[in-house]
């Protein structure tokens, strides 16, 4: 079966096969009747089939009636910024964010500039199902117009935000790697104003992803050369849309992912003691440095949205993810990678301290992940046959979002993929061999 | 009663209206199937300036591109600019977002070949059943081709023009032209053409904004507000286009239209005049026509009713000049379509090297009126009216390729069902509009006794 995933992060799929010019005419349609016929912003990345997902989205929010404004290339966040700046009713980002090339996605923004959450998706999907969408008139359609600079409008509310002096007064030196995403147009440019030095790779937006977009040490190699070549004091990569961040230290050491968020929150902590707030597969040392400063931590399922909303409920100081995603609510609540540039660059201009430093004060975990491909259709069941071997075992589990099964020597949590059609499983312990030994463990009781 | 549909697909492309029948989703349908049809080439797109035009435009986008086509979009400009840039692009298709003289709420895709000319009824029907079939060449990223904006279609086609009829001879007095673009996509290079020529423009309706200041056919009742014009500005001639600029209306210098018939006619004698050859007209055209290609020793062809018709009999004859009576003036030498830009240059021409009038030039002519009428028929009967008409003038020379035409001592008329709607056409011509009547009437009377038996 040929992947396609419509669910609460959007819909998402591989262009040429199940992501159609139709589907997203039609998406579109039913976001612009959902909204009522408003005012609504579109973004895309820098992907090949932009152009096309692009006009296919126009057309649909122009025949239901939107007064549509065009951003251009831009990242996500930007967008977000931009729609409750301008007081939009809504936003679509044309992102499949770290997918790889040949993948492309609609993400649905509400009028607060945040995801839509899980009950308002689904009221979309039941509008896109029925198919029965607000048309305009010859008289009451409307045109396209394109918004000046989003991007700069952008790196002004964060400059509100930091300490910005203190920065400047660092003449940091700073390598960034944009994957010729839609941050080519911000990052270098955001970094620029903050007075660092730029050592700039792969921002061309014209040019094809040199990689995958997936801030991962796999995917750094190239950067952390260019951190060591040119004396770096750190070394950022960056994902198609702004979403995500990996970094590399002043040594030219790769970060996991893993430890982006847990670096914004030691760095956060110190400055501002508070409520955390991270999903149910995120590292377990979020705990342990949140014990440090007094601080709480909130876990939610998988997916921003739920970042987004927990950081509301329970007015958190940090929002963030496992996958380099981190939200400084200051900035707003949802992530962005340019924001958490600017929470690292602040405390190494305040602070002198390297960042290979301060790394060794984040406890490090053995987290692994792996992936089961399952055909769509069978996700849940294979789910479901998990849950029942778990529960022939009396062990303790969290059903936030899938299963995480609690272990004495650490946790494993096993859940479907929100973007993608497979089972993601995901083991942590102190050693690596124990979180290998988890990772078995869950492996054997799935059953595709 | 049953909701008349207001969707038409068909072999002249696929028409509706906006908020109801021709939605988004159907645009990008048929968008795949014409990429899918053109073999993922280089397809030309442009449009007029109604207000639903940047939505079906960026529907067709989508699909065109989604097919592995690259676009070429050469946004708002006439229908002959985007056949002109398709030739000379050498792109191997091209759409036209256009409902040309259909009122606003409408607007309908036009598929173009790789010569720049409309699909013909069979390949039109190959990319029909591509479309129904829904098997839609999809590319994977990989192979999404881009969308190049080009500014400079509309230079392209003025300067097609002036490269083969240059600009008019310098009078003491340029001549003084009122245009009449209807707000169609005849504003963007009406006034810079005739500017180019060497013309005194007073231009009106020339703001492209998705408005229309009159119904768009450019018929002599649509155009008081040019006739006035002409006369208040003391022009030598007045030009009406519709919303896509391919038709063209023409006002004498004292303000009367001169009838649609003779905008083709006025056009072949200044071509004639310089180059002899073959005229190509469908069955309904005036017979001044066919008495002046007689003047100039010329052959006329003509064809069943529909602009392929025509541009098929112009190829197949290797026309000199062609076209039809609705306004539409082809002259292959420019550009191998309707073009009311190349049938307003020359006019002009005609005008500024004769130094006559348009009064003075039509007095040079034979004089015929057109009457026209119609009658509601259901499609199983036009049969036989036809065959009875066969029957009643059987004496007189018969055309029955396209309904039936019969030439009569004084005039000619023509019968024929309508492709479109449930009803019959009747056309008579003859050298007075009295006669012309009489002649419709008569007809009229036997297709109503045949009818209603």
């Amino acid at each position: 079966m040929k992947p396609l995933k419509i669910g609460i992060t959007g819909v998402r799929g591989i262009v040429g096969e199940t992501f159609t010019p139709e589907l997203a005419v039609g998406f579109a349609q039913a976001f612009g009747t959902y909204l009522d016929a408003g005012r609504i912003l579109i973004c895309r990345d820098t992907r090949a089939s932009g152009p096309m997902i692009r006009s296919a989205v126009l057309a649909g929010l122009l025949a239901a009636g939107c007064e549509v404004v065009d951003l251009g290339i831009s990242p996500t966040p930007s967008l977000q910024l931009a729609v409750s700046s301008v007081g939009a009713d809504g936003g679509i980002a044309i992102t499949a964010g770290h997918n790889p090339l040949q993948w492309n996605a609609l993400k649905f923004v509400r009028g607060d500039g945040l995801y839509l959450n899980s009950s308002q998706a689904e009221e979309l999907l039941d509008i896109f199902h029925q198919g029965e969408f607000a048309k305009a008139t010859w008289d009451t359609i409307k045109q396209s117009i394109s918004f000046a600079d989003p991007i700069g409008e952008h790196i002004q509310s964060l400059l509100g935000i930091f300490a910005v002096d203190a920065i400047r007064a660092r003449r940091l030196v700073v390598a960034v790697d944009c994957c010729n995403g839609a941050c080519s147009l911000l990052s270098p440019r955001w970094l620029e104003s903050l007075g660092c030095e730029v050592l700039e790779i792969n921002s061309d937006p014209s040019a094809p992803f040199p990689h995958a977009p997936e801030p991962k040490p796999q995917t750094m190699a190239q950067l952390c050369a260019i951190v060591k070549a040119g004396r770096a004091d750190i070394g950022f990569a960056h994902d198609a849309d702004g979403e995500r961040l990996g970094i590399v230290t002043n040594l030219g050491e790769a970060l996991p992912e893993e430890l982006t968020f847990s670096l914004a929150t030691e760095i956060r902590l110190r400055k501002k003691r508070g409520t955390v707030v991270t999903n149910i597969s995120t590292t377990h040392a979020i705990e342990l440095i949140a014990a440090r400063y007094d601080s709480s931590v909130i876990r939610t399922p998988v997916g921003q949205a739920y970042i987004s909303e927990g950081l509301i409920e329970h007015n958190g100081v940090l929002g963030g993810e496992g996958s380099g995603g981190v939200t400084v609510p200051e900035a707003h609540l949802t992530h962005d990678s340019a924001a958490a540039m600017g929470l690292i660059l602040e405390h190494l201009a305040q602070t002198e301290d390297p960042v290979s430093e301060l790394v060794q004060e984040i406890p490090r975990m053995a987290t692994l992940k792996y992936n089961i491909s399952v055909e769509p259709n069978r996700l849940y069941s294979v789910l479901q046959q998990f849950r029942a071997a778990v529960e022939r075992e009396d062990l303790e589990v969290d059903s936030t979002d899938g299963l995480k099964v609690m272990l004495p020597d650490g946790w494993v949590h096993v859940r479907a993929s929100n973007t993608e059609s497979m089972i993601r499983v995901i083991s942590e312990a102190k050693e690596n061999t124990v979180a290998r030994q988890l990772l078995d463990w869950a492996r054997d009781r799935i059953k595709r | 009663m049953r909701a008349i549909p207001t969707l038409k697909i068909s072999i002249s492309g696929v028409r509706g209206v906006i908020g109801q029948s021709l939605t988004p989703t159907l645009l990008t349908r048929f968008a795949q199937a014409f990429g899918t049809y053109t073999g993922s080439g280089t397809i030309v797109i442009g449009r007029d300036p109604r207000t639903s035009g940047e939505m079906v435009k960026q529907a067709v986008m989508a699909g065109v591109l989604s097919s592995g086509s690259r676009v070429v979009d050469i946004g708002m400009c006439p229908v002959p600019t985007i056949q002109l840039q398709v030739r000379h692009g050498q792109a191997q298709g091209g759409i036209a977002i256009t409902a040309s003289h259909n009122p606003p709420e409408w607007n309908a895709l036009k598929f173009i070949g790789p010569d720049g000319l409309f699909l013909d009824a069979g390949q039109a029907r190959e990319l029909l059943d591509i479309y129904h079939q829904g098997e839609y060449t999809k590319v994977t990223s990989a192979d999404i081709r881009t969308v190049d904006e080009i500014d400079g279609a509309t230079d392209l086609h003025i300067k097609a023009i002036l490269d083969v009829l240059g600009p008019l001879p310098k009078l003491d007095r340029p001549l003084r032209v009122v245009l009449d673009s209807c707000n169609g996509a005849g504003s963007l290079v009406g006034p810079k053409l005739l500017q180019a020529l060497g013309a005194d423009v007073v231009p009106i309706n020339v703001t492209p904004d998705g408005s229309f200041p009159r119904p768009a056919e450019p018929l002599a009742e649509n155009l008081g507000q040019l006739c006035a014009a002409v006369r208040e500005h003391g022009a030598a001639v007045g030009f009406a286009q519709d919303m896509d600029a391919d038709r063209l209306a023409i006002i004498s210098e004292q303000g009367v239209p001169i009838g649609e018939d003779y905008t083709l006619v006025l056009a072949a004698l200044y071509v004639l005049g310089r180059e002899r050859g073959p005229v190509v007209a469908n069955l309904s055209t005036t017979s001044a026509l066919r008495d002046l290609a007689k003047q100039f020793d010329c052959p006329l062809f003509l064809t069943k009713i529909g602009e392929v018709n025509v541009t098929d009999m112009m190829q197949q004859q290797n026309a000199t000049i062609g076209g039809e009576g609705n306004g539409g003036v082809i002259y292959p030498r420019i550009n191998f379509a309707r073009d009311s830009l190349v049938g307003m240059a020359l006019v002009l021409h005609l005008l500024a090297e004769t130094g006559a009038t348009v009064t003075q030039l039509l007095e040079t002519l034979p004089s015929y009126r057109i009457v026209k009428e119609k009658m509601v028929c259901p499609s199983q009967l036009i049969p036989v009216v036809l065959k009875m008409l066969r029957q009643e003038f059987g004496t007189f020379p018969i055309d029955t390729r396209d309904g039936i035409k019969v030439t009569l001592p004084d005039g000619w008329f023509l019968v024929r069902g309508s492709n479109t709607e449930a009803i019959i056409r009747i056309v008579a011509e003859s050298n007075s509009e009295a006669r012309a009547r009489e002649i419709v009437s008569g007809v009229y009377d036997q297709v109503a006794r045949c009818v209603n038996n």
